[in-house]
């Protein structure tokens, strides 16, 4: 038995996997049928009954997500009787909508617009007055309900029982008067909440982080990885005019499915925080040339002996920045190799996205630093005795924990960071570099897999790629790597690194125009 | 760099010095390389021609365009289908209505409405259109004039430019930058009294053209400034691409409006003037005819055009009415998408072109399916000529490079886009 | 609608043809490279074609191509050829219209040029090598047409972003308009 079938949509024959369902099947023809409460990621319910289709030899019109496909099937979405049944379906949906998309976050990726524009596009045939539900429902910390805006598809039901596990949402009521409410005694609190505001067709679910800050139809949409922790879960940066406005997660069915939680979300602002804009110099601002002369000349002293040197790899940067520092750590044949990171979170780990390791790039540093050949030590195994003959300490990132702080102070410490906060404050010479959504790179999760960032938009002032900050301290101090674009760096790197020579390096994206995307809501 | 002796061959085409006769035996001048660069008054818009000149006559130029160069193509890209339209008004901005039609006809072409439009969407589109093609014909005829020295007929014709300006400032609200047209129809139906303000246009234009025939078609300097000037053939013509007035003074017998009819043009009478030798004064007389063929059109126009809508009945295209919109939320959704999104135009690819003011103006568009062009190609006339100007402004004289350039019509803003 | 023109060229050229097709009123011939210069100059001379008046020149870049409705075999992917050059021709005597479309791979965007043929194309090709980096073999004069010869890319390539600034003039006392490194 074969594990395809192959059925006939419209008239083409179309090849599937056994137990797709006809709507998924449909789509790889290219034809879009209209669903609300179907989503590819969790339970199926036919709830919504806007994706009827004809089916031959079945009297009745069948809901086209649930109905598995069959050897010889023969399906028409385009005939009169299925159009109609949509149409009026549609027409249902909206008798009781409120005339709220010029204040509705959701315009410009709302799936009712699309699917009415797309598949109706009829007059209303309307004029008694809508029933009117609760409009600004505060249901938990993140997130506000609009119930009239609710067309009670149950995604957010669903997506509360399958991705967090705790049941959260219901429905009350019936008939026109049926409305989305909260469980009794919960809230919507549970760490994934923001995943049913993308789930949403509709505007009644909004994320309080990001309503009214910005119209989707303006935003570009770059993919990237979070950094939030060690998951790595698939995202897209919403980016206009320089700056984030939101993180929504990626489908990638080997990671993250379609989801993400709620701290992840939020680790955009981080990106706005305390930056390192420009070179310092003793804590005041240096031109570029002037740093690097600087960081040179202090260093050039100690490398004399290198033993006196430490070079901390940090696990909340990229593998370039990170192999770009090992590789600079190699030639100079320091004394000492740190892996610094973001302390752990135990109760993070729930078994579902979150891990304890909140940092994104733990595996990869470990990789890179084994490939090279450097003997690294975590930093907070320091707190007892930093080596005593240490001098001089290039840092990646901005945290050190566990990093004895008197000891620092005696330290000349190069600190090669994104932000300026903790090792950073205090360094002789900080050289700005760009964030995780700043330049392209990558990133290597819990499970050894290696990821893919793009550059959203430019780094804020005069910071620059980090490969390319060490790379330009280590022409100073004598080390040559030449590197012009993330690319070689990759290229050097998996020429070292075993576990990745299989793993490509894909084109540059250019941001996608939410605009022109086709409401992917 | 050769000796003078043979520069002398090339250039003056004698064999020696003795050779000359005696007003003619003078040092040979060596070949001079003179900018009429983008910043020039006879340089319409801004075109670069490097004259590499002997005396006063020109051995060589080498025309450089993209001074004005907007990326409308690339911008196109990155706008909805409707925001296209203000970019097409500044493609060739003395007649941009034409341009609008001619993106909308793209549009409606890859939308399946070529054809099904209302008719007096239809009447209307002809009617700014020819009024347009008025304009431009006025502009370059009364610039070329003004150039040689004849600043009357230049005043004149401006004048008459003006009155057509103001008339389609009433109807679409701005003088130039008209975004008069839609996909599917006009973005609004003319003003009220539009029927006798331009019966009354037409009539003083007629006027005013019999004066400045009077001023120039038998005028001595005119004449001998024009005539004779920058003689292309039927042939070179054609294979240059060259279209509109240009190719009819030649001899070719092209004209979108009647070989490739679109809208209603083939309800209308009217001839299409064809010169005999190519040079400028026959593209001079050429457009100055056409002037009074669009003034016979819309004569016509006004005569025959009916009631009715002025966009199609067709959603996809067509904006709901703002009481709905704001009443009910279908209609808000639609008006919505409508914006947001665009117009969305069906995968595939069409040209579509128009009798622009300079000839067959056409879009060559790719459209995926979504509100925006995929790409939006123009495929602008003046560009085409401007390629022809190098060959003809050779072996003449510095001075006949500005009539030359005055009669090609290039405009700037098509020809870089 | 000049299906005629299309069967004639099928008949003669076949083997040259990847495919012909029509749409929206215009009749079109993909040919293979190799041929064109052959086809082209058939369908000049040939008394029956006469297709004396070039009309346009330009490519299309099909690196975003992702049509809306149709099957995913439809959209680019890695491997299919990134550029078409597209030429619209016309008859004057016989008034028909025919375009010829050539599919260029990625790494090797050239095809033989057509400006001795056809005058025209002469700054059209500029035009097209300016704007996508299409290299026209045997073409007489081939340089930038629009922009200055400094430049570097070809802007409306797909993968050129649109915010882009490249002034001629550059300014030593400001920073880069992006830097360098992190040129996305």
């Amino acid at each position: 038995m074969s594990d395809t079938v192959t059925l006939t949509i419209d008239g083409k024959p179309v090849t599937v996997a056994k137990g797709t369902n006809v709507l998924e099947a449909a789509k790889t023809l290219g034809v879009e049928i209209s669903a609300f409460c179907y989503h590819p990621g969790l339970p199926i319910v036919a709830q919504c009954r806007q994706c009827l289709v004809s089916i031959e030899k079945n009297p009745k019109l069948q809901p086209s997500c649930q109905q598995v496909v069959a050897d010889g099937m023969v399906v028409h979405t385009t005939d009169p009787v299925s159009t109609l049944a949509r149409k009026q379906q549609l027409e249902f949906t909206l008798v009781n909508h409120p005339i709220d998309c010029p204040i509705c976050d959701k315009a410009g990726e709302c799936t009712l617009q699309k699917l009415y524009f797309d598949h109706d596009n009829a007059d209303s045939r309307v004029d008694t007055p809508k029933v009117h539900k609760a409009k600004v429902v505060d249901i938990g910390p993140h997130i506000v309900l609009d119930q009239e805006r609710c067309i009670l598809c149950s995604r957010c039901i669903r997506t509360c029982d399958h991705v967090s596990g705790q049941h959260q949402l219901e429905f009350a009521h019936r008939s026109d008067h049926e409305l989305l409410t909260t469980a009794p005694g919960e809230q919507l609190d549970n760490p994934y909440s923001l995943n049913t505001v993308d789930v949403c067709p509709v505007g009644a679910l909004t994320a309080k982080d990001f309503r009214f800050t910005m119209r989707a139809w303006e935003l570009d949409a770059t993919p990237s990885i979070c950094n939030g922790c060690a998951t790595g879960c698939n995202i897209e940066i919403h980016h206009k005019n320089e700056r984030a406005w939101r993180l929504v997660p990626r489908h990638n069915p080997d990671v993250n499915d379609y989801w993400m939680c709620d701290e992840g979300r939020f680790t955009y602002h981080d990106l706005r925080e305390h930056r390192l804009a420009g070179p310092t110099v003793e804590g005041l601002p240096a031109s570029w040339d002037r740093a690097i002369a600087s960081a040179a000349k202090r260093l050039g002293v100690f490398l004399k002996d290198p033993a006196q040197v430490g070079v901390v790899l940090s696990a909340t940067c990229s593998n370039e920045d990170n192999y770009a520092l090992a590789r600079l750590a190699k030639e100079w044949k320091v004394g000492l190799v740190l892996v610094a990171g973001k302390p752990p979170v135990p109760a993070r780990a729930d078994g579902r996205l979150r891990v304890a390791d909140v940092n994104p790039n733990a595996a990869g540093v470990k990789a890179i630093a084994a490939a090279l050949g450097l003997a690294t030590t975590p930093s907070f195994e320091l707190d007892r005795a930093p080596p005593a003959n240490l001098r001089a300490l290039v840092v990646l990132g901005d945290v050190l924990p566990g990093f004895d702080a008197a000891r620092l102070k005696e330290l000349e410490v190069i600190a090669v960071a994104s932000h300026e906060r903790g090792v950073v404050t205090g360094a002789r010479v900080a050289l700005p570099i760009a964030a995780w959504a700043e330049a392209a790179g990558t990133v290597t999760n819990a499970k050894g897999r290696v990821q893919r960032m793009h550059a959203a938009f430019a780094p804020p002032g005069q910071a620059i790629a980090g490969w390319d900050a060490i790379a330009r301290l280590g022409h100073a101090t004598g080390v040559k790597l030449a590197w012009s674009h993330a690319r070689e760096v990759w290229k050097d790197m998996v020429a070292q690194v075993a576990a990745w020579k299989d793993v490509t390096w894909a084109r540059e994206v250019r941001p996608l125009a939410l605009r022109f995307a086709g409401s992917r809501g | 760099m050769p000796d003078t002796r043979t520069l002398k061959q090339l250039v003056l085409g004698r064999k020696d010095v003795q050779d000359l006769s005696d007003n003619e035996q003078e040092l040979p001048p060596e070949l001079m390389t003179v900018n009429m660069g983008p910043s020039h008054p006879a340089m319409h818009g801004t075109v670069r021609i490097v004259l590499t000149v002997d005396g006063e006559r020109v051995v060589r130029g080498d025309v450089q365009p993209g001074y004005l160069h907007r990326c409308f193509e690339k911008e196109s890209e990155h706008a909805t289908y409707t925001q296209v339209f203000p970019y097409t008004d500044r493609l060739n901005y003395v007649s941009p209505m034409i341009n609008n039609v001619g993106w909308a006809m793209v549009g409606e072409k890859l939308l399946g409405l070529t054809g099904k439009l209302p008719r007096r969407t239809e009447y209307i589109r002809v009617i700014v259109s020819e009024m347009s093609r008025m304009t431009d014909h006025l502009t370059c005829v009364g610039a070329s004039a003004m150039e040689l020295g004849a600043f009357t007929p230049f005043r004149y014709l401006l004048k008459c430019r003006e009155w057509l300006y103001e008339l389609l400032e009433k109807v679409s609200g701005a003088r130039l930058t008209h975004s008069y047209v839609r996909i599917g129809g006009v973005s609004k139906d003319l003003p009220s009294d539009f029927h006798a303000d331009l019966t009354l246009a037409l009539d003083r234009i007629e006027g005013v053209l019999v004066e400045c025939e009077g001023l120039l078609n038998n005028n001595k300097i005119f004449y001998d400034r024009m005539s004779g000037i920058g003689v292309m053939t039927r042939e070179h013509a054609i294979a240059t691409g060259c279209v509109g007035p240009i190719a009819r003074a030649c001899g070719v017998d092209y004209d979108v409006r009647r070989d490739y009819p679109y809208s209603i043009y083939p309800e209308l009478e009217f001839d299409v003037p064809l010169g005999t030798t190519g040079d400028c004064l026959d593209r001079y007389l050429v457009r100055l005819e056409e002037i009074k063929q669009s003034i016979r059109m819309l004569r016509q126009c006004l005569a025959q055009i009916p009631d009715g809508p002025v966009m199609a009945d067709d959603h996809r295209v067509a904006l709901p009415p703002k009481r709905d919109t704001y009443n009910t939320i279908e209609s808000m959704i639609r008006h919505f998408k409508h914006i947001m999104d665009g117009v969305r135009v069906p995968p595939g690819e069409a040209y579509a072109f128009v009798e622009g003011g300079n000839g067959e103006l056409g879009f060559f568009v790719v459209a995926d399916g979504t509100g925006r062009p995929y790409k939006a190609y123009v495929r602008s006339p003046s560009f085409v000529h401007l390629s022809t100007a190098g060959d003809l402004i050779r072996d003449h004289l510095i001075a006949d490079v500005v009539p030359i350039f005055g009669m090609i019509n290039m405009i700037g803003g098509e020809c870089d886009k | 609608m000049s299906q005629k023109v299309l069967d004639a060229l099928t008949a003669t050229h076949g083997a040259a043809l990847a495919r012909t097709g029509s749409a929206h009123g215009d009749d079109i011939a993909w040919v293979r490279r190799e041929s064109l210069l052959e086809v082209a100059r058939w369908l000049r001379d040939d008394p029956a074609m006469a297709f004396d008046a070039p009309v346009f020149c330009t490519c299309i870049d099909w690196l975003d191509w992702h049509p809306v409705g149709r099957p995913a075999s439809e959209h680019w992917s890695e491997g299919k050829p990134r550029f078409t050059v597209c030429y619209q021709l016309r008859s004057v005597a016989h008034r028909h219209r025919v375009r010829l479309e050539i599919e260029l791979p990625e790494e090797d965007p050239r095809l033989p040029s057509l400006a001795e043929l056809w005058p025209a194309f002469n700054w059209q090709e500029r035009e097209t090598f300016d704007m996508y980096g299409v290299r026209f073999d045997g073409h007489p004069d081939l340089r930038r047409i629009y922009m200055y010869e400094e430049f570097v890319g070809y802007p409306l390539r797909k993968d050129y972003p649109k915010e882009k600034r490249q002034p001629l003039v550059r300014r030593d006392d400001l920073p880069e308009n992006p830097p360098a490194s992190t040129e996305r």
